[in-house]
């Protein structure tokens, strides 16, 4: 047993409970110090997953130790190099949330200790998802995540959206689970087995000429999880909650929702069905997955991105593109090769990144007391020239304009679907990236040209300025460092 | 210095621009000179080129200046620049013009100058860049980066209806790019998925791609460069974009973006792709008439003067259509002649309607009248202008329709009876516009209307020059021209 391995997974739950604890010592001037606990807590749970994934690398010293497969308890936990990685973006996000929440927190008078709480122990739910080749841990993990999203999303005490929110999210994300669980108990019930590593058994599924005796009810088992976590990740059928969620929650909530939840349940999706997807491409039954998938991609970035031209509420509007970009995520899966697998990974980091970009923006107006319709925004360019140009970088990045992440994104999906032999797929996305580009200029439109009314200057608080540099640098940086990043996203998609 | 020309040509005014967001907004005079300045450099170091180009031996792929750095090494992707008879002339006029707009600003753009001048600079960047990219994702790249300035210098500067002319010029431009980038990709992994190298995937594609996919790749390419030069049906974004811009921006539009579709075809579809393009030279024959009669047609038609300048723009840009179609030696490097003539020559006829409009405040022919009376120097411009957008013999424009319709004639008589009916009508359309507006009664209002500053002679002089330069020394410019058409002629198969 080597402890090392959760070392990232230990950090965050203490902090959690530290900062728990801090809370009933704090008076009320000094509660900014949950914060601080909490950055420097994911700062060191940080430092030590790129340690394991330093030392996991192939040229790495400690190759044996962390390498794929390396895990506790017969891979209960892994610390793979899929695991590790998306587990760098999961305490990413993680900072920018907390780094974007604390002068929301303070002017509304939200409860920092239980706050910051909450947002640790999500993290930590979207860890362990991560971080499992077994079913019953992931589904651990994923409650672990939900329960706190839920009170999140209900914080603001006082403002009735923020408790249809909550309640919403748990309605829909209590029925989400009842599905995964079912469809993971026929998926135990046809293998024998909660390790996934059963589903690539040979007889599983009628691969390898073996009697397919269990294949059908696993296959439907499958079949639920993926319209199980379509919720998780909102996915079109399933995305009627995320507008409403997104709107009423408290903007720094969002902005984790829109990142974080959805990032783990696509990591799970992947741990789940990478593997099977390149089985079925060797021409087993599992044919009809890549079909589901493409079709889901092709519903679900289409319903998105039509949806969001309606939309007069940033946050809602926000809510619809980041449905239309799990659509084009899931063209990865769709096409079911290990370049489809290594884009998806990519193509998180790089909407994760710009997302909280864009709602670093719009948390920063927020809390200088700009309203969250679209029209809010007129002649921002003026007020403020930083903030502007911060928003036009990461919308640029959204609909996919190089030298931008996006971009990059994108094309590693594009890449992925014209080898496949899918070029349609990769048109459908260009006529949606075109309809995109409706919405995210709306806001530019009347950023930049629109009349500025007479407003004087907005200035970031220094935490959220700092959080928006970051954010704003790597979208501009990333698209420039493709190549080690892709190449950490097809190391990490190849040890699936 | 003199081993990194094209990184420095290209990325000087990308300095420039971080260089002016830097600079407080209120210091006007400073942002104008630092502009001129940064756009300045890039025209010297053409100028070095061009004095260096015989002294420099054709490297690797017959280019000139290379210079190579690996990017994503794992896809094959290298910022890969280099130059060669085909894009030179191109990057001297991006240089040439860009600077020419730089100067016309100086006294037409009167609100958010800082923004104006970073923006114009960043655009100058991103066209330097198409020309000289030999990689087909840094191509992709810069010729994304082209739009996004150009939405905001149509968007913020442009007329009533900039908004409209804005996005539509943004969406039709990026869907006909992503489209050319998925034909990018099938060419990629079609020729074995090893490198984006343009002249390595050109020696290969011919033999490794089947010819229903040469054919889809084709169109697929084909589609987004006919969206920026325009083709007829791809054309509607123009003549609004045209319309709404501020002068100095009609005047990249015309005389360098377009430049950017035919040069697509120049340097990527025919050599690539050369039996997929004597395909579809029928193709390129009709679209390539449809352009010349219907533009200049619909030219005749206007009462909008810039909007007449624009509808001549598509005319002229049916002759390198021809030209591509005929795909004769001759034929070729008339159409590449054409790119540059008409550069220069729509150029000065934007700056000419933009110094009218400043003055008399419209741009409808009608209420123009007896312009030589009033503003004898602008109006003597603009009808040099109009003879030369006519192909008045002496002047660049023939030359390059002469050469046009020569190379044509092997190929199809009946194409060259077709253009030359488009020509009367170019010339029609040109003398009629001189009629209405340089000659006739002096109007009232416009009696005490100034004459062409010293500096907007100084921006009109350098174009008016070459355009007589290239009018009468053509093998100025066909010394440069001559190699990449007869490479282009050989790829095609002799024909």
């Amino acid at each position: 047993m080597d402890w090392n391995l959760v070392t990232p997974e230990l950090i965050v739950a203490g902090t959690g409970l530290a900062v728990l604890v801090l809370d009933l010592f704090l008076s009320e001037e000094r509660r900014r110090s949950a914060a601080y606990l909490s950055l420097a807590g994911l700062l060191a749970a940080l430092v030590a997953s790129v340690r394991l994934l330093a030392a996991g690398l192939p040229d790495g010293s400690g190759a044996a130790a962390a390498g794929p497969g390396a895990g506790l308890w017969g891979g209960m936990l892994v610390a793979d190099p899929f695991a590790l990685l998306v587990k760098l973006l999961f305490l990413g996000i993680g900072l920018a949330v907390i780094m974007l929440s604390v002068d929301f927190v303070e002017s509304r008078r939200i409860a920092a200790g239980e706050y910051n709480a909450l947002v640790l122990f999500s993290v930590l739910g979207m860890m362990i998802m991560a971080g499992s080749r077994d079913l019953i841990v992931i589904y651990l993990g994923l409650e672990t995540t939900a329960i706190a999203s839920y009170v999140l999303a209900g914080l603001l005490r006082g403002d009735a959206r923020s408790g249809e929110a909550a309640l919403k999210y748990f309605l829909t994300g209590a029925l989400a689970s009842a599905v995964i669980l079912f469809g993971m108990s026929l998926v135990f019930g046809g293998t024998g087995s909660t390790s996934l590593t059963a589903l690539l058994a040979p007889g599983f599924l009628g691969l390898s000429g073996a009697a397919p005796v269990s294949g059908p009810l696993a296959l439907a088992g499958l079949v639920l999880l993926v319209a199980g976590f379509g919720f998780k990740i909102a996915a079109v059928p399933f995305h009627f909650w995320a507008p409403d969620a997104y709107e009423g929650a408290p903007t720094p909530v969002t902005a984790f929702f829109s990142v974080g939840p959805k990032a783990a349940a696509f990591a799970v999706v992947l741990r789940v069905f990478a593997p099977v997807l390149l089985l079925g491409q060797a021409g087993g039954p599992p044919a009809v997955l890549p079909v589901l998938f493409a079709g889901l991609a092709v519903v679900t970035m289409t319903v998105g991105n039509l949806v969001a031209l309606t939309q007069k509420n940033i946050k809602r509007m926000l809510a619809y593109s980041s449905i239309a970009h799990a659509g084009y995520m899931m063209v990865g899966l769709a096409v079911a090769t290990p370049q489809g697998t290594a884009a998806v990974i990519y193509y998180l980091l790089a909407y994760a990144v710009t997302n909280l970009g864009v709602f670093a923006v719009v948390i920063w107006l927020n809390n200088r007391g700009t309203g969250d319709e679209i029209s809010d925004y007129t002649g921002l360019a003026g007020r403020a020239p930083l903030a502007a140009a911060a928003m036009l970088v990461c919308l640029l990045s959204l609909i996919g304009i190089p030298p931008m992440v996006g971009f990059f994104g994108k094309f590693y999906l594009f890449m992925a679907a014209v080898e496949a032999g899918m070029a349609w797929l990769a048109v459908v996305m260009v006529v949606n990236s075109a309809v995109s580009v409706g919405y995210y200029y709306g806001i530019v439109r009347n950023m930049y040209l629109q009349d500025e009314p007479a407003g004087e200057a907005v200035r970031a608080t220094p935490m959220v300025g700092t959080a928006l540099g970051l954010t704003v640098a790597a979208v501009l940086a990333l698209g420039f460092l493709s190549e080690p990043l892709s190449h950490l996203a097809r190391l990490a998609g190849g040890g699936l | 210095m003199s081993g990194s020309y094209l990184t420095l040509i290209t990325f000087i005014p990308l300095a420039g621009t971080v260089l002016i967001l830097l600079l407080p907004r209120q210091r006007v005079e400073l942002i104008k000179r630092a502009a001129a300045l940064f756009s300045l450099v890039p025209l010297l170091l053409a100028v070095a080129m061009w004095a260096e180009w015989g002294q420099r031996a054709a490297g690797a792929y017959g280019m000139r200046f290379l210079e190579r750095l690996e990017w994503i090494p794992s896809l094959g992707i290298s910022y890969l620049m280099g130059t060669d008879g085909l894009s030179f002339p191109l990057v001297f006029l991006t240089a040439l013009l860009s600077f020419v707009a730089v100067m016309a600003s100086w006294g037409m753009i009167k609100h958010r100058e800082k923004d104006f001048f970073a923006l114009l600079l960043l655009l100058e960047t991103g066209m330097m860049g198409v020309f000289l990219a030999l990689d087909y994702i840094v191509f992709y790249v810069f010729w994304e980066l082209v739009l996004v300035p150009m939405y905001f210098l149509i968007g913020i500067w442009g007329g009533p209806r900039r908004e409209y002319a804005a996005i539509k010029f943004f969406i039709y431009t990026l869907v006909g790019s992503v489209i050319m980038l998925i034909g990018i990709l099938a060419l990629y992994f079609g020729t074995g998925a090893v490198s984006f190298n343009m002249m390595e995937i050109a020696s290969k594609a011919g033999g490794m791609l089947t010819w229903r996919a040469q054919l889809w790749v084709f169109l697929a390419l084909f589609l987004g460069f006919a969206v920026k030069v325009p083709v007829f049906p791809f054309h509607t974004w123009l003549p609004d974009a045209h319309v709404e811009a501020p002068t100095p921006i009609s005047v990249v539009l015309a005389a360098i973006l377009l430049k950017m579709g035919t040069y697509g075809f120049f340097r990527i579809s025919y050599p690539t792709l050369p039996d997929a393009a004597r395909a579809f030279a029928v193709m390129f024959a009709a679209l390539g008439l449809i352009n010349i009669i219907y533009g200049a047609l619909t030219a005749m038609a206007q009462k909008d003067l810039k909007k007449l300048v624009a509808y001549s723009s598509i005319s002229h840009m049916g002759f390198v259509l021809l030209g591509l179609a005929a795909g004769t030696h001759l034929a070729l490097a008339g159409a590449m002649y054409m790119n540059i003539s008409h550069g220069l020559i729509s150029g000065l006829l934007f700056l000419m309607v933009g110094a009218i409009y400043d003055r008399t405040h419209t741009r409808e022919i009608p209420k123009l009248s007896g312009l030589y009376v009033t503003v004898p120097v602008i109006a003597t411009v603009l009808a040099f202008g109009a003879f030369a957008n006519l192909g008045l013999p002496g002047l660049a424009g023939f030359i390059a329709e002469f050469f046009v319709l020569a190379g044509v004639f092997p190929a199809s008589v009946t194409w060259v009876a077709l253009a030359v009916l488009g020509m009367l009508v170019v010339a029609g359309f040109n003398l009629w516009m001189m009629q209405r507006t340089l000659m006739g009664e002096k109007r009232a209002e416009y009696a005490e209307l100034p004459d062409a500053t010293p500096l907007e002679l100084f921006t009109y002089a350098p174009v008016v020059a070459l355009i007589v330069i290239l009018g009468v020394a053509p093998g100025l410019l066909m010394r440069f021209l001559d190699g990449p058409a007869a490479d282009i002629v050989l790829r095609l198969g002799g024909m």
